[in-house]
């Protein structure tokens, strides 16, 4: 059987995101666990504080914030998940498997969190 | 494939699946560069935690997220963890904007071959990082 065409891989794809994301890894990541770190330090209360529900609702419902806060989880949990499953090759794991279980991983993280984001948003709105 | 039987009998040294990184410190760099998203994906997992959290607060009663935000935050294992993850990006950061000038060629002009200097490449970076950790941290803490 003749093949004209070589066949395309779509790891360009995958990639992309792992090299955007570990950018986003790079860049905006120590910032947010600094401020994780300082919210877990200070306890805040409801209306005052790092990382306060008045503050985080702010956040959450001005939809420009909310959708870079989604774009954040998604580059992460791609970049993460991506890594991870070339880790397994290290490993001596050489199965289609885990392909599939860490690019699930990551689209269920990421899709979960914007579902979230839109429920939130609609009930604040 | 052939249907021949080989009677070959080829020497495979015999390496360690899950120890073989252990040996060389190159290599030993090398898993922990790797590791470092593991942490990654764990911050992750903290923020869509938090949106969850958030997400059940949002009828009115805010005990969920405050029980996020106090006990699970302030929580002295998932500080030390958060101070670990802090600590693997900032590993991440370094390698990743080492091996940026590799990735990316970036050329002086069109009609020459000279390069770029890694260090302008790299400089602009953590500048860009500097630029970002600021802007974040001034919202945070002015909208607070």
């Amino acid at each position: 059987m003749h093949q004209t065409l070589p066949t395309r891989s779509d790891e360009p794809i995958y990639w992309l995101m792992f090299g955007g994301g570990g950018m986003i890894a790079a860049i905006v990541l120590p910032a947010i666990l600094v401020i994780m770190i300082v919210a877990g330090l200070i306890s805040p209360s409801i209306n005052d504080g790092l990382l306060s529900y008045e503050q985080v609702s702010g956040l959450l419902s001005n939809w420009l914030l909310s959708l870079i806060l989604f774009g954040v989880v998604f580059m992460l949990s791609f970049y993460a998940l991506h890594r991870m499953y070339h880790s397994t090759h290290d490993f001596g794991i050489h199965s289609k498997l885990f392909w599939f279980a860490a690019y699930g991983a990551a689209a269920a993280i990421s899709f979960i969190c914007l579902g979230l984001q839109l429920l939130i948003y609609v009930r604040l709105f | 494939m052939s249907e021949a039987k080989s009677f070959r009998k080829p020497y495979i040294r015999p390496v360690s699946a899950t120890t073989w990184w252990l040996k060389n410190p190159f290599y030993t760099k090398y898993m922990l560069r790797e590791g470092t998203a593991v942490m990654a994906l764990f911050a992750t997992l903290e923020i869509v935690f938090g949106v969850f959290m958030f997400a059940l607060s949002t009828d009115g009663d805010p005990q969920c997220y405050m029980w996020w935000v106090r006990s699970f935050l302030g929580n002295p294992v998932i500080i030390l963890l958060n101070i670990l993850a802090l600590g693997a990006q900032i590993f991440h950061m370094i390698t990743w904007f080492n091996l940026m000038p590799k990735a990316v060629r970036l050329f002086m002009n069109k009609n020459s071959t000279e390069r770029v200097p890694d260090a302008v490449t790299k400089i602009g970076l953590y500048c860009a990082v500097a630029g970002a950790t600021v802007v974040i941290l001034v919202a945070a803490f002015a909208t607070m």
